[in-house]
């Protein structure tokens, strides 16, 4: 089990806390293209984008194909073929990359990358390589690299919180109000073990890297007593939440920020939660796969994923935030303000971030999940 | 001009070649993985051991086990159910119809022609608070408010999933009756027999058959339904094929979940058996 990730906070937190309060267009800690290059320590030759395929199969999460998602990289390369093939979760994803899959490039979450590393499915990234590299804040780049070497690419992030709707649910200040009785057949869990098991750490207090079995029991009672409280686990935030918030049917609801974005333009009477164990957040890693006969190619697709249209259409059009600083820093949209926190300099200081764990955690996460379901 | 001995494998190879290709190759593959040591997904130079534990885990599961027998009932019933329903359409396109037939059976197929999901979709808005049947349940004065009952719950996935089956059910049983000879419900008329006693002693023995057939035909893929539960069955009409999907997805468990999906099969496979031989048909047409 890595241990990177907890020293780490703190200097995420003050970097993102410092992208938020919009305090500069940049953090002036921009990486030097050259010295990143050299970590890659490429023993072969750099082969020639000329000599590729002109084409590229991302593996992706249904709904990122969307062309306003990549739009810099088509607009610079309206001949090349970009094809996706789709996961549904961040374990089906690695799955498909165990299995073979052809994807040049691929995308999860946070939590995740130690994986992909161990098992050789992903090849260092050469970030000289990446023009826009340097408006990455440092400390997003670090969630890139294992071992001290830049594997992945950080591109979307986000928070995980409460949504409530404010006419039927009193202020909300922790994560218990999932288990709130009073509000049974209007709750909405995120559809996931790993989620579920952040929850209850958070609750309780716990460490959720280092479970003990008994606590693991605890988590797995305390959901399935909470199992009638829901009207439904959901699977796609924007399928079948908000649909579900906006119309009622849901009162409090584990959520991202997009939800809850996407309710307050539309004028709901909905508020997040700032819970006093802190929200979670979320961070999308790219990464280009140890097989690709693109690479170069695929160097290309990220650093324009990174350029200003691209992340700002993440951010304006699907409420995601974006690792390019310079972006985020621009925000003036009170909408998009209210949902990242940035009028709120300590949100940040009791986030949460997603921690990396071990295989066998996440099966017996996954597998505690599935008997809560199923009860 | 093929012989009798060239016509088989020209006509019945490529169906048999592709349902040994598609249909008898994956279970088999199924069947190999659930019986791989380990979890996790598979790659293709992973090695394979052969274990009984994802079968052990699954059988000591009490929840799965109550869940997959909960999910056999639900398919027992919604079976008899979208039969039932089904019959009397196939009756009136078979003897009443007349002229109409064609004209009404392909209004009848008419929800083919809309994807299964949309169908199950439009059940959601049907179900959802602002949906028809509230909103007809409030114009009549009978609710004060929406019954939240009405979607995401398992009456919510019962409901769908007959409405689904009926059409693909009426079908066999209207080939069926369509085999009736007329001539055997005119002597009996001729013989002073009247309407129910022509239906109870030639028509329903002679459509039992194909109501059978459509009976198994619902029952067998309705125990393995995931996407019906999972767009309106919220979290209390949860089915088995969920949580086999689940270990193919959100676990990536490929062999647990392969174990599930066996232990599944090999139930429906009893029930049908245990069902046909319990049902004489030769004695029922007789």
């Amino acid at each position: 089990m890595r241990t990177l990730y907890a020293p780490r906070i703190p200097a995420v937190l003050l970097s993102i806390g410092l992208l938020l309060a919009a305090c500069g267009a940049q953090t002036g800690a921009s990486s030097d293209p050259s010295a990143s290059a050299s970590d890659g320590g490429s023993e072969a030759p750099a082969p020639s984008a000329a000599a590729e395929p002109d084409e590229l199969l991302v593996l992706e999460w249904s709904g990122y194909e969307a062309e306003d998602f990549w739009t810099d990289f088509a607009s610079a390369n309206p001949d090349t073929e970009v094809a996706f093939e789709f996961g549904d979760t961040d374990a089906n994803i690695l799955a498909l990359m165990q299995g073979g899959s052809q994807a040049d490039i691929v995308h999860f979450y946070t939590g995740w990358q130690q994986f992909y590393v161990d098992e050789g499915l992903v090849q260092e990234i050469d970030t000289s390589k990446l023009e826009n590299w340097d408006k990455v804040p440092p400390e997003y780049q670090e969630l890139g690299q294992v071992d001290g070497k830049q594997y992945f690419v950080p591109w979307d992030w986000g928070f995980t919180s409460i949504l409530y709707n404010t006419d039927e649910v009193d202020e909300v200040t922790s994560w218990d109000a999932l288990f709130n009785e009073e509000y049974a057949g209007h709750v909405s869990m995120w559809n996931d073990g790993p989620g579920a098991v952040a929850v209850s750490s958070y609750i309780n207090g716990w460490d959720e890297t280092n479970l003990t079995d008994e606590q693991l029991a605890q988590v797995e009672a305390d959901w399935i007593e909470q199992k009638p409280l829901n009207a439904f686990y959901w699977t796609g935030e924007y399928v079948d939440l908000c649909p579900a918030v906006q119309d009622g049917t849901v009162w409090v609801a584990y959520s991202w920020q997009g939800c809850y974005a996407t309710a307050l333009a539309a004028g709901d009477p909905v508020a997040y939660a700032n819970p006093e164990e802190g929200r979670n957040s979320w961070v999308g890693l790219y990464g280009i796969s140890a097989e690709s006969e693109s690479p170069e190619l695929a160097h290309e697709f990220l650093d324009m994923k990174l350029a200003e249209i691209t992340c700002g259409n993440a951010v304006t059009l699907f409420y995601y935030g974006c690792a390019n600083g310079e972006v985020m820093a621009a925000i003036e949209d009170p909408i998009l303000v209210e949902a990242f926190g940035i009028n709120d300099p300590s949100i940040l200081e009791s986030t949460n971030f997603t921690p990396l764990v071990t295989e066998e955690q996440r099966g017996a996460w996954t597998a505690m999940w599935e008997r809560v379901q199923a009860e | 001009m093929l012989g009798r001995r060239g016509t088989l494998p020209f006509f019945a190879g490529p169906p048999l070649l592709w349902l040994a290709l598609f249909f008898v190759v994956p279970v088999l593959m199924i069947a190999a993985f659930s019986v791989r040591q380990g979890s996790g997904a598979v790659g293709p130079s992973d090695p394979w051991v052969p274990s009984a534990e994802h079968y052990q885990e699954v059988l000591g599961t009490t929840a799965f086990l109550r869940l997959l027998g909960l999910s056999a009932l639900m398919a027992l019933g919604i079976a008899g159910l979208a039969t039932m329903l089904a019959y009397p359409i196939a009756y009136f396109l078979t003897f009443r119809a007349g002229s109409r037939a064609p004209l009404y059976l392909t209004l009848l197929l008419i929800p083919f022609a809309v994807s299964y999901l949309l169908r199950v979709m439009a059940w959601k808005l049907m179900l959802g608070p602002e949906g028809g049947i509230n909103s007809v349940l409030a114009t009549l004065g009978l609710t004060d408010e929406p019954i939240q009952l009405l979607l995401y719950s398992r009456p919510a996935v019962i409901i769908t999933l007959v409405y689904v089956w009926i059409p693909f059910a009426a079908l066999p049983i209207y080939a069926a009756m369509q085999r009736i000879d007329r001539a055997q419900l005119e002597a009996a008329a001729d013989l002073g027999a009247g309407p129910w006693a022509r239906f109870w002693r030639i028509t329903m023995p002679l459509s039992l058959p194909g109501a059978l057939a459509t009976y198994f035909m619902v029952f067998i893929p309705t125990v393995g339904e995931y996407v019906t539960p999972a767009l309106v069955g919220g979290t209390d009409g949860i089915m088995y094929g969920n949580i086999i999907l689940g270990f193919f997805t959100r676990s990536a468990n490929w062999p647990l979940g392969s174990a599930m999906a066996m232990i599944m099969l090999t139930l429906t496979l009893i029930l049908t058996a245990v069902g046909l031989r319990s049902v004489n048909l030769r004695r029922v047409a007789a």
